[in-house]
């Protein structure tokens, strides 16, 4: 709410002051009213508060469970966690080995492709005939003709 | 993170304003019961971890929103919308209209307690009551956060989901609208 400091001495409230005094007034008035509300509805709520106060509980324990806690063993203390390393281990494994076998699935299809293109390129530069007469449309159609 | 007594201690201070306000809102007890209870677990079970001073503004805010996710479950967004968006009315013109004077007369009338006229003073705050309970439902949420839970004009925006300025302007016309309201009603000099 602003507050205008030239109407510190004025007799006449502001606008805002105004509204908010009566906005202030009626709420009062309200609050009487929700006081004094039967007994039944009273009831249900103190039944809705408990039921809210239980849930709390049950949360903080799950944040509990779930946080790590720290085990004494002998003198020493370690940070434990209730599911274990192992559970955890366990269930990122197959994770693990799916990754590792698309792995090395992809890595021998790339080494099959090399070694074919590579076959190809040593027969092209093994053989008599220049690469560059592939490019020959005129050997091209020679070549043709001998296939029929 | 708040204790077992600070949660208990909060919702007691709260619940009887927070199921007024969701019954304004939905205009069925049981159902206002339900969305508060609702709203208290949540709070209960998603903000524990929270410090005990941030719970008002989020229990503010889960009740606003458990409100509407209750309209929509009753299909009446539409109508809803309708009268959210209703900002301006045929009532809403009152910029020349005396809260002053409506001010002091609710105070005299109301505010010096008048040992013999107990029943009067009831059906008057039945009449308050109602007649927040009638205006369009923006300016009535806007108005209890803001006199009501006491939030600030920011807090109150941020619950609403709207800019400070829609906040202002719908308490200025909620007021606008109860002081005339009660003034036609009588509750006036």
């Amino acid at each position: 709410m602003t507050k205008n400091t030239n109407q510190t001495f004025s007799p006449v409230p502001d606008r805002d002051g105004l509204e908010a005094r009566f906005g202030v007034r009626v709420a009062s008035m309200l609050g009487e009213r929700a006081q004094a509300t039967a007994p039944d509805i009273s009831e249900r709520l103190r039944f809705a508060r408990e039921q809210a106060l239980v849930r709390a509980q049950a949360a903080r324990q799950v944040q509990t469970a779930a946080a790590p806690v720290v085990v004494g063993r002998g003198r020493t203390a370690v940070l434990a966690n209730p599911l274990g390393w192992w559970f955890k281990l366990g269930s990122a494994a197959p994770l693990a080995l799916l990754v590792l076998g698309l792995a090395g699935i992809a890595h021998v299809h790339e080494k099959a492709q090399i070694a074919a293109v590579a076959e190809v390129d040593a027969a092209l530069l093994a053989d008599d005939l220049p690469p560059a007469a592939y490019t020959d449309p005129g050997f091209a159609e020679y070549l043709k003709t001998v296939r029929e | 993170m708040a204790t077992d007594k600070e949660l208990s201690d909060f919702l007691k201070s709260v619940e009887k304003r927070a199921f007024k306000r969701t019954a304004f809102a939905v205009r069925d007890d049981d159902s206002a019961l339900d969305i508060v209870q609702d709203s208290m677990i949540r709070l209960a079970e998603k903000y524990i971890d929270r410090p005990a001073a941030e719970l008002p503004l989020l229990f503010q805010r889960i009740l606003s929103n458990a409100t509407m996710d209750w309209f929509r479950r009753q299909k009446v967004r539409n109508a809803v919308v309708h009268n959210f968006s209703e900002f301006s009315g045929p009532g809403d013109d009152d910029g020349e209209f005396d809260i002053l004077e409506m001010l002091d007369g609710i105070e005299g009338n109301i505010g010096t307690e008048s040992a013999s006229d107990s029943v009067s003073r009831d059906q008057i705050l039945q009449l308050i009551e109602r007649e927040v309970g009638e205006l369009p439902a923006r300016q009535r949420e806007a108005f209890l956060l803001r006199y009501w839970e006491e939030l600030d004009v920011a807090e109150t925006a941020s619950v609403m989901g709207c800019s400070e300025g829609s906040v202002k302007t719908h308490c200025s016309r909620a007021v606008h609208a109860l002081a005339k309201a009660l003034k036609a009603k009588g509750i006036a000099p």
